[in-house]
């Protein structure tokens, strides 16, 4: 079988993923006994008491008062069509809302995981010439902090530190260039971290091989054999960095745009639990899936290509 | 724009010093006034209805300064000219006369026809604001410089009602789509709403054709940022020039960073509310058990670290009805007197279930001083943090011991019998203390035709003594509101959150 | 670079020495801690956000309440969740990528899937989780088990995979064990040291997670002591008394950086 028709068969299993996440994220909200009408109503007005003639309305006006499946294969109808229906509390295309917080949250992990590459790809490379050495001991200190100091500590002193001490950066909002500084920073500690760990390890692993060692011995130096192998480096580090990003796309990135303030995917849904704004909590999740799922195949499937054990296997299955 | 390089910092730093050796030196968060100069504020609720009418939104046009609406109140909190210049009550109806000159930032002019459409659309929608909803609310122009408004029975408040923010008026554009009203550059007031960000930002610009006092500033950037910390943040790194809402614990931090800090009384009461529809709060020993046991000053002064009010009453310093003695301290000798006398002591100890939720941070905070509290008393308490949500349904139906809430209690306009009717009547549709008195129900039902402003304020004040007399609940404090200026100046806090706030705003170098 | 084939389990060497000091100290801490302090929710309203003293060796909060006292109950709360959910996890993915690996067709479709399932950040499960079942404990539980089995079934997968190729399964079999036999005894030995590595990373990412979705408000609420939702509590006094922020910060850094530092630990055993 060939590579494009490989990768063809695997895509295939995210549509009926997609399709099971629908019907889960549609009916998890109606597990419980939390009537959608009055939360909308208390999202759109703080503090409104109880109104059951208010209330019937509202539920007429969300469509909540049809049966559970027609409900659901309304909705699915019209996600086909593109048209993920209106927010319950904006009352606002929920295309819109996702698909603007979609490329915001986007932007800031493209930008996180190219930081992450530059700082976190050398430093691995370096550490790994003389593994156990003080370089070598302090990037496996540094890697673990990386990974060990979660967003919500990371940003507050960030923020303490360029922001309000120093005076560099503003502290929160959104807009210019310079809002994304402290918000990439805290996101590119993780996936950087990680991408200097694999680097070495792999890196390592390379120069201990037999016929490396021969080639150094014979007077080549580490630079040039690493250099042979640089191609294949980058390559795994970043298929690597690229199944981080789909993790990325939602794990930090809900803490960093709350505590930061921006508008992206995370704070969105963050906001919309609250409010059991439906239509935009099942698209958020629709959209994260979906990104998922289908970045989660492609890393696969270049993993599958890099690695020619799997490769066999593969079409052998 | 706001800078923030360096360069510029020090700029102002050395600006901020010349000014001061020539002597003209001002009081922190003060400076020069400079009316041709920009700002950019923080604000706490973003729009999160698209700024709708029938939602919380509707207010925001009013506080940004951008819509207005027939009437507004005084410091007394009395109905006051807006929109209309004056009004007067026939019956069932009250007939509005307009404001002659009015432009929208359009430039269409203000009739009663606009007034008509604008009113019947907010009116019409499934869930029209709280101000006009189930009175039998109607519309109808008289005259070329007046509107009639008609309700079911009459209604003694109804300039007060049209001072409600999700009352406000736009111009005839603003309505032609049929659906949600547009809302740039349709409004009336000092404020021109020139372009929004989502719930991000706005800009506004000043209306320089307005009929009243023109606004502080030239330009204003709103951001609307809701997390409190991040406003202390943005003020201390000289994002923003103005804030509400900030945390308590940070006030010191912003004051020192040469930040002008004012904290103001807010509409709103901490109620610890007890059951009475079961035992054991059915006695009222063990609800006047409760109070005595609670030391309310401390709770605002420590636990709150004084970013509240202790409360007396239902009502507070805010409204001109409100109790201003501060309550007592604790009596837990007394308290203990008064479980023993309702049959609890140390051999038969009270156990109860304290709920809350955590919506609004100072919650679960208070949760844990009260049980320390009752704990010195002898009151075992339980607290659940939940889902307010899921609570609400059985807190109502009496299905719980206490429940720590927080409400406002005016809402929308300056008037209180809304929630005296919802929290404490016996068919109250908001009554989770079921709380029952035919005295108060009747004490209630005389604010139906009692027109003048100063008996009304008797009778709330009447009805909140007899809450607290009957120990209904307790009301723990009235958190303050709190705005910080750095950068700016003109400031005039609004307990009753009815007036403009951006428009008094002049930026200061 | 041969893996070890006897029967001999290699975890005499990783656990003694001072490696093993920082874990017992945390471990003595927390089971023994709450004999010793004073009650977590126990409010004293004369020392707010006290400094250290001889009462209260950590100071105290916002409350009053005994920072040290909250940082073990704490723990407990958050530590016991992680572990509890990397168990669960654990037990549960190894046993689907295990027998996914000898199952033929069949498992290769069960491991398309849990490949595909994986993808899905916890996060999302935090948020749906909050929205179903409301925000607390059993939410975050839900959301810190539900997809988190994955990595385990796929490292479980893999290394099953390359294990049952080797000499001395081909060895076993011929002698007459059984699939289960072979997997459950002698696979299974040489899988633990990997396994236990992933299960350190696991285990410092759960950590994460579960103070990560505290701190949003999305798990453990206050004034329940729990590490995420004490800096989301304490965040306001980052100036006044950087202590209460600094306690839970440092406790969740410096246990989930001694867990990843031990999963390397097991990696090194693994590949000897």
């Amino acid at each position: 079988m060939s590579g494009p028709l490989l990768l063809l068969r695997r895509l295939l299993v995210v549509p009926p993923v997609l399709l099971a996440a629908s019907v889960l994220v549609f009916a998890l909200p109606r597990w419980v006994d939390v009537d959608p009408a009055r939360a909308v109503l208390r999202a759109r007005t703080a503090e409104a008491v109880p109104d059951p003639a208010t209330e019937a309305r509202v539920r007429a006006e969300l469509g909540l008062d049809r049966p559970v499946v027609e409900q659901y294969l309304r909705w699915l109808g019209g996600v086909l069509r593109g048209d993920l229906g209106l927010g319950y509390v904006s009352r606002t295309p929920v295309v819109e809302q996702v698909g603007s917080a979609a490329t915001v949250s986007g932007l800031l992990t493209v930008l996180a995981l190219a930081l992450a590459a530059a700082v976190g790809i050398p430093a691995g490379v370096y550490a790994a010439r003389r593994p156990g050495g003080r370089w070598d001991r302090f990037l496996g200190a540094g890697t673990i902090a990386g990974v060990a100091v979660p967003e919500f500590v990371l940003a507050p002193w960030l923020v303490l530190a360029l922001a309000v001490w120093a005076g560099w950066l503003p502290a929160i909002g959104w807009g210019g260039p310079e809002h994304l500084v402290l918000p990439v920073l805290t996101l590119a500690a993780y996936p950087g971290a990680l991408a200097a760990q694999l680097v070495r390890a792999e890196t390592v692993g390379i120069l201990q091989r037999p016929h490396v060692l021969l080639a150094r011995s014979k007077g080549l130096s580490g630079q040039r054999v690493l250099w042979r192998h640089g191609a294949r480096l980058a390559t795994t580090s970043v298929t690597a960095l690229a199944g981080m990003f789909v993790a990325g796309l939602l794990g930090g990135s809900v803490v960093v745009e709350v505590v930061f303030g921006i508008p992206g995917l995370g704070r969105l849904l963050h906001r919309a639990v609250p409010a059991q704004d439906l239509p935009v909590i099942q698209a958020g999740t629709l959209v994260v899936v979906a990104v998922a799922v289908t970045a989660g195949v492609l890393v696969e499937a270049v993993a599958t290509a890099l690695d020619p054990v799997r490769r066999t296997a593969e079409r052998a299955g | 724009m706001i800078v923030t390089t360096p360069g510029v910092r020090v700029l102002a730093a050395l600006t901020t010093a010349a000014a001061l050796l020539a002597g003209c030196g001002s009081p922190s968060g003060g400076g020069t006034p400079d009316p041709a100069g920009a700002l950019t504020v923080a604000l706490q609720f973003p729009p999160r209805s698209d700024y709708a009418f029938d939602a919380d939104d509707g207010k925001l046009l009013s506080y940004l300064g951008v819509a207005e609406t027939l009437t507004t109140v005084d410091d007394e909190a009395a109905a006051a000219p807006g929109l209309a210049t004056g009004w007067e009550q026939d019956g069932d109806t009250w007939r509005f006369t307009l404001r002659p000159g009015v432009a929208f930032h359009d430039g269409t002019p203000l009739t009663p026809e606009v007034v008509v459409t604008a009113l019947r659309h907010v009116a019409g929608v499934e869930a029209p604001p709280r101000s006009i909803r189930g009175i039998g609310f109607e519309i109808e122009a008289d005259g070329a410089d007046a509107v009639r408004i008609s309700t079911a029975e009459p209604d003694p408040v109804m300039p007060l009602r049209m001072s409600s923010g999700n009352l406000a008026i736009l111009a005839p554009a603003a309505y032609a789509g049929g659906g949600a009203p547009d809302y740039l550059r349709t409004g009336t007031g000092p404020l021109v709403l020139d372009a929004v960000n989502g719930v991000e930002s706005a800009e506004l610009l000043r209306n320089d054709d307005y009929w009243g006092e023109p606004a502080g500033a030239a330009r204003i950037t709103v951001r609307y940022v809701e997390d409190p910390q991040a406003r202390a943040l943005a003020v201390q790194a000289g994002d923003v020039q103005f804030a509400e809402g900030l945390p308590a614990a940070q006030l010191e931090q912003v004051r020192s960073a040469g930040a002008e800090v004012v904290a103001y009384e807010g509409a709103r009461t901490v109620p610890l509310q007890l059951n009475q529809s079961r035992a054991p709060f059915d006695d009222v020993r063990v609800r006047r058990a409760v109070t005595e046991a609670i030391d309310r000053p401390v709770l605002a002064g420590q636990v709150l670290a004084g970013s509240a009010r202790p409360a007396a009453d239902l009502f507070g310093p805010a409204v001109p009805w409100g109790a201003t003695e501060p309550p007592a301290g604790a009596d837990a000798e007394r308290a203990r007197t008064l479980l023993a006398e309702a049959g609890y002591g140390p051999e038969n100890p009270l156990t109860v279930q304290l709920w809350t939720f955590p919506n609004r941070p100072e919650l679960p905070t208070l949760a844990n001083a009260v049980q320390a509290m009752l704990g010195e008393a002898g009151i075992r308490v339980e607290v659940t943090v939940g889902n307010y949500e899921a609570q609400e349904p059985e807190v109502l139906a009496g299905q719980y011991d206490m429940f720590l809430n927080s409400r406002s209690y005016l809402s929308d306009f300056p008037d209180a019998a809304s929630t005296l009717t919802s929290d404490y009547t016996c068919a109250g549709s908001y009554a989770i203390d079921q709380y029952c008195s035919p005295a108060y129900d009747a004490l209630v039902e005389r604010l139906n035709g009692t027109v003048d402003p100063a008996q009304r304020r008797q009778l709330f004040a009447e009805a909140a003594g007899m809450l607290t007399a009957d120990a209904v609940g307790v009301m723990l404090v009235h958190p303050l509101n709190t705005a910080v200026l750095r950068g700016a100046t003109g400031f005039t806090p609004d307990p009753l959150q009815v007036r403009p706030v951006l428009p008094q705003l002049i930026p200061a170098g | 670079m041969t893996r070890r084939r006897g029967p001999s389990l290699p975890v005499i060497g990783p656990v003694t020495g001072p490696a093993a000091l920082p874990v017992l100290l945390l471990v003595v801490l927390l089971l023994a801690g709450p004999l010793l302090l004073p009650d977590p929710d126990r409010a004293d309203f004369a020392g707010l956000l006290a400094g250290p003293s001889a009462a209260h060796p950590l100071g105290t909060d916002q409350l009053g309440r005994d920072l040290l006292s909250r940082l073990v109950h704490g723990g407990r709360l958050t530590i016991g969740l992680s572990l509890f959910a990397v168990l669960l996890t654990g037990v549960a993915g190894v046993a689907v990528g295990m027998l996914a690996a000898v199952t033929g067709r069949f498992g290769r479709l069960v491991i398309r899937l849990v490949d595909v399932l994986a993808a899905i950040p916890v996060v999302l499960f935090g948020l749906l989780a909050a929205v179903a079942l409301g925000p607390g404990t059993g939410s975050l539980l839900v959301a810190v088990t539900a997809i988190a089995w994955t990595p385990f079934a796929r490292q479980a997968h893999l290394l099953t995979l390359a294990e049952i190729g080797r000499e001395y399964v081909t060895a076993a079999r011929a002698l007459g064990a059984g699939p289960v036999r072979v997997l459950a005894g002698h696979v299974a030995r040489n899988l633990a040291p990997p396994l236990a590595a992933h299960a350190c990373v696991r285990f410092a990412s759960t950590l994460l997670t579960v103070s990560g979705l505290s701190f949003l408000g999305l798990g453990v609420q206050p004034p329940t002591a729990e590490w995420g939702a004490m800096v989301a509590e304490g965040r306001e006094y980052l100036f006044t008394a950087p202590q209460v922020v600094l306690v839970p910060s440092g406790a969740v850094v410096l246990t989930a950086g001694t867990a990843l530092w031990w999963g390397r630990r097991w990696d090194r055993i693994g590949a000897r």
